[in-house]
């Protein structure tokens, strides 16, 4: 009888030790059936020290991109019911397409893989850093889209291609790991401002929609009192610029891989600056909810433009009568359909710029 | 003694080969923690008594809440397999001494977009001191408390195949020295001799470890947990066998990294543990225990238990009383 029992117990055992709750295949270009595996890009090279590589917890895909997204139009009644006025958004105007990626979903996931006229377009925030860009999923005979890897550098994300599997650091702007190490992501211009203010740029524009199919709560904001408390960061950061506020928001334009910075009190109610550096003549557009930059041509420097925005698409206009949009576009006047050319430029926490982009200039 | 050591050893080969098969298949797994405060509180036996547990634990963490609603979003698994090696002594009728290694493989693993990738680390886990002494034992009911540390004895830089340390939460260890504190109350119940009502109270105070990524500080979430557990024992053609419920409540602090409370991390859950015992002799018992949430009540958004088992096997040595079981 206890001989029987113990080959039972003994069985029960092996049964509840080996019991999976789902047969899953590993991916085959993960090489992930040894131990300490974990990563699905290739071992090699780094553009960066892989000391400064962090594992922030969540593993590749623990934070899911958005793929196939779903949007609402701005004028759906449902939008009121998860979007204030104030919500920080990334604004992308591309092939006659006019959308809105509100931070309250990409603190979610990050990456949103979307497609407009057949195009792959990836937007891809950080909500650590507060860094938000557009980037093409074809380029450099990639057309791929793009998730989150779980790792981290200078408390950034790392993103990685579901083509090649290699690592791109999004702060950085190139492949840091993997068979396209080196390579630098084409940029799609987008606009970091209120819901409010684009919906009135913008009444036709379309939004992300609070239901996807990985839903989250997105009235929650899941890293508690991190964008409030300036000294709060997770990981390391090398170096930490403490000049301004550590998560204070600044413009930056990044030229020759040195950045220039423009804090939002510049243009309070509404202000133009110009800049010129590495032979450029740049414009700068803000008020106290966004920042565009422009670099200007040889046809354009002698504009003179001032803030005209009025609730409208019009966001400054200049001496001849040309009314300009917040992306650059003469909407009006004797230049309409005329574009200036954006800067390589994003929104960002001061910390973040100035730890890529040591000593950034200050403005 | 010869039987003892045998199936000791058998028991031995047993959970290290087990563990080693899910390396080898590499299918599920992760964790959520090694259940340290789970497999401490060895009986307090009569002076030289020797106990040797050896159990396998496997902790399966699938369940992604909200507060307290289910998300439904299964992608992401974590699995803790733990071998867990037991010793107490009794130093005199009521004073004992025990202590408990672990060596521990952490796995991370999330399935999405048709792809699965796995992150894991192994090594041997932080280990227990505990004191225990009985104050109180009647016939019908004992009081006992129990001090001690959780030294930090586990590896905490571990990294993936690409050479990147893992989060600390895959790590083995902790690099931190707890506190533990615990206290239990057994009462026989009348009209059954062979029945009890246990109740336990476990707190942790966790430690910090001052060399998380570098120069920051980290801590783990102070635990307080609340046992109440009924058992009997039954003899099945002379087989006596062990039949146990417990509810167990768990409360965890949020976690503080350089002296700032960590969202999505803490909060409270109840769990019914059922467990069958089988005294293979009166001094070799075999047990498997399984834990379930009954209901949980989690910080913003967090992986948490799905199910636990535990199986192992515990042996006394020198015990000159009697058993007493029925």
């Amino acid at each position: 009888m206890k001989t029987k029992i113990l080959v039972f117990l003994t069985l029960l055992f092996i049964i509840g030790c080996d019991s999976s709750p789902e047969e899953t295949n590993i991916n085959s270009s993960s090489d992930n059936t040894e131990d300490n595996s974990g990563s699905n890009s290739q071992n090699g090279d780094w553009t960066i020290s892989k000391d400064q590589v962090i594992d922030g917890g969540t593993g590749i895909d623990g934070i899911p991109s958005l793929d196939n997204p779903n949007f609402l139009n701005a004028s759906d009644p449902e939008v009121n019911n998860y979007m204030d006025a104030n919500d920080l958004i990334i604004g992308l105007v591309y092939e006659g397409e006019i959308k809105a990626y509100p931070h309250r979903i990409l603190d979610w996931h990050e990456i949103v893989n979307d497609e407009i006229n057949n195009q792959k377009i990836v937007i891809n925030y950080c909500p650590l850093t507060g860094t938000g860009f557009g980037w093409r999923g074809n380029f450099s005979n990639l057309n791929t889209n793009f998730g989150v890897s779980g790792l981290l550098y200078n408390t950034n994300l790392i993103l990685y291609d579901r083509e090649t599997q290699s690592y791109w650091s999004q702060l950085k702007l190139e492949a840091i790991n993997g068979a396209k190490i080196r390579t630098k992501p084409e940029l799609i211009s987008v606009v970091e401002t209120t819901w409010g203010n684009w919906k009135n740029m913008y009444p036709q524009t379309k939004i992300l929609s609070n239901s996807q199919a990985i839903n989250r709560n997105y009235a929650y904001y899941p890293y508690g009192p991190y964008k409030e408390e300036h000294d709060l960061l997770f990981f390391p950061v090398t170096p930490l610029n403490q000049t301004l506020p550590l998560k204070q928001r600044v413009h930056a334009i990044i030229e020759n891989n040195r950045a220039y910075t423009y804090k939002f009190n510049n243009f309070s109610n509404g202000n133009i600056l110009t800049d010129s550096f590495n032979s450029k003549n740049i414009l700068i557009v803000g008020n106290n909810n966004t920042i565009v930059s422009f670099e200007l041509n040889s046809n354009q420097t002698s504009l003179v433009f001032t803030y005209a925005y009025n609730n409208s698409e019009i966001f400054f206009s200049d001496n001849e009568g040309n009314k300009w949009s917040v992306t650059g576009i003469a909407i009006e006047g004797p230049r309409i359909g005329e574009r200036l050319t954006r800067t390589s430029s994003l929104m960002s926490y001061w910390f973040a710029i100035a730890s890529f982009y040591p000593n950034p200039t200050l403005r | 003694m010869v039987c003892i050591l045998k199936v000791l050893k058998k028991t031995f080969i047993l959970v290290i080969a087990i563990i080693n098969s899910n390396f080898i298949i590499a299918q599920t797994c992760c964790s959520g923690g090694v259940p340290l405060s789970n497999n401490i509180g060895l009986p307090i036996l009569e002076k030289g008594t020797i106990q040797l547990g050896l159990s396998y634990d496997y902790n399966n963490l699938n369940t992604l809440k909200e507060g307290t609603s289910t998300i439904d979003d299964t992608a992401r698994l974590r699995i803790t397999h733990s071998a867990l090696l037991n010793f107490g002594y009794a130093i005199t009728n009521r004073l004992s001494v025990e202590t408990l290694f672990t060596w521990v493989n952490q796995r991370r693993q999330i399935s999405q977009f048709g792809n699965v990738n796995l992150d894991q680390a192994n090594g041997i886990g932080d280990a227990i001191i505990l004191g225990s002494y009985q104050f109180l034992e009647k016939p019908n009911y004992s009081f006992s408390s129990s001090f001690g540390f959780k030294l930090p004895t586990g590896s905490t830089n571990e990294k993936n195949k690409q050479g990147i340390i893992l989060n600390a939460d895959l790590q083995p260890g902790s690099n931190a020295l707890d506190l533990i504190f615990t206290s239990s109350y057994i009462q026989k119940i009348s009209f059954r001799k062979s029945m009890s009502l246990n109740s336990k109270v476990t707190y942790r105070a966790t430690g910090k470890n001052n060399n998380y990524l570098g120069s920051n500080t980290y801590k783990f979430g102070n635990e307080f947990q609340l046992l109440l557990t009924l058992s009997d024992h039954f003899s099945i053609k002379d087989q006596i066998i062990s039949l146990a419920s417990r509810v167990k409540y768990r409360y965890v602090v949020k976690d503080n990294l350089n002296g700032n409370l960590i969202s999505n991390t803490g909060g409270n859950w109840v769990f019914i543990e059922p467990r069958i015992s089988l005294y293979i002799t009166p001094n070799i018992i075999f047990s498997t225990r399984l834990e379930v949430p009954l209901h949980s009540n989690v910080d913003g958004t967090q992986l948490t238990p799905t199910y636990r088992i535990n199986s192992g096997i515990a042996i006394k040595f020198n015990q000159k009383g009697k058993n007493n079981l029925l």
